[in-house]
């Protein structure tokens, strides 16, 4: 009886490292997968570039141009410790509570500095704010667009097409880099699990 | 709702980035780019004229400021401090080896399959044999 309960144990202890490899080689398989996929994403981008310099003329886009003065950036990554687990979160949305919490601090000392209709028509205007704020979509998209405008203002007032374009191939090829970072701690998570089970087999 | 498990997360990160001009370019427009009250960016560009100890000092500023949760780095870049990366274990930043406009990705030299290519090679094959 004991004998055949060991042999399950050991059954199901197989089965689980064989799982663990097959996690493993899948992982090593889609971070493979996306690695060609960034690399086309970006030839895309660099093309789009090159175009763009090409129109505009390289003095015009260039490092030079880069805006040196003290500003955030609109588009950061949230973690989950878990794993880790990254999150992509572009253009600094409304939806982002710090971001939002830091407007509706600005925005309340503003509203202190007005000399307006008293306390109380303030606080009223700061809670509609608030709520419109929050609730649409179109805020979201408008707000991600404004901050796109503001990037590429970078580089002129005018700019060509293909540097817009430029802007969308590489946000496309910063989402993929952050399925890559979560597809590399899923591969080394399974790795470490293969050589623990290799580790008790032995 | 009420009984929806509590995820622990940090407040938003930045993404460095150590490549060549173009690249650089690209991802600013992207958004990525960050400059603090010291002018301090989150980004260096590498051409003809960095210096290996430029990059050393970049890659080492970046992996241990904790505001920063991904290094990008073209991969001929880590190929010059090649020693740095690979010895560089820490869940987080995350480091990515990226290829470049003049140098295309080489599974061969990223760290990570680097650090994972035992499992596959024909000692680890022969140890489970025997």
């Amino acid at each position: 009886m004991q004998s055949s309960e060991n042999g399950v144990e050991s059954r199901n202890g197989v089965a689980e490292s064989e799982q663990h490899i097959l996690n493993f080689l899948d992982s090593v398989d889609s971070y493979l997968i996306l690695m060609e996929t960034l690399s086309s994403a970006l030839r895309q981008g660099w093309l789009e570039l090159a175009s763009a310099r090409h129109s505009m003329g390289a003095s015009r886009v260039n490092s030079a141009l880069f805006d040196l003065k003290s500003h955030h950036a609109s588009t950061t990554v949230q973690v989950n410790d878990d794993l880790p687990q990254f999150k992509l979160c572009k253009w600094a949305s409304s939806d982002d509570p710090e971001k939002y919490s830091e407007e509706a601090k600005f925005e309340e000392d503003e509203l202190f500095q007005n000399k307006s209709d008293g306390p109380r028509h303030q606080h009223q205007e700061l809670q509609e704010k608030r709520r419109d704020g929050g609730a649409s979509p179109v805020g979201t998209d408008n707000q991600a667009q404004k901050e796109r405008s503001k990037t590429l203002s970078m580089f002129g007032t005018l700019v060509s097409p293909k540097l817009r374009a430029t802007q969308l191939s590489f946000e496309t090829a910063l989402e993929m880099l952050v399925e890559i970072s979560n597809t590399r701690a899923s591969l080394l998570h399974a790795y470490d699990q293969v050589q623990k089970d290799r580790t008790n087999t032995e | 709702m009420a009984n929806k498990p509590q995820i622990r997360t940090s407040s938003s990160a930045l993404i460095a980035m150590i490549a060549d001009e173009d690249t650089i370019t690209g991802f600013l427009l992207a958004g990525v780019g960050n400059v603090d009250l010291r002018r301090k960016t989150n980004y260096l560009i590498v051409d003809s004229k960095t210096t290996v100890k430029q990059i050393e000092e970049a890659f080492k500023e970046f992996t241990t400021r904790e505001d920063i949760a991904i290094v990008l780095i073209s991969q001929y870049v880590a190929n010059m401090i090649r020693f740095l990366v690979d010895s560089y274990n820490k869940p987080i930043p995350a480091i990515l080896e990226i290829p470049s406009k003049d140098h295309p990705y080489d599974p061969a030299h990223d760290s990570v399959l680097s650090r994972v290519k035992y499992l596959f090679s024909t000692e680890s094959v022969a140890s489970g044999r025997r």
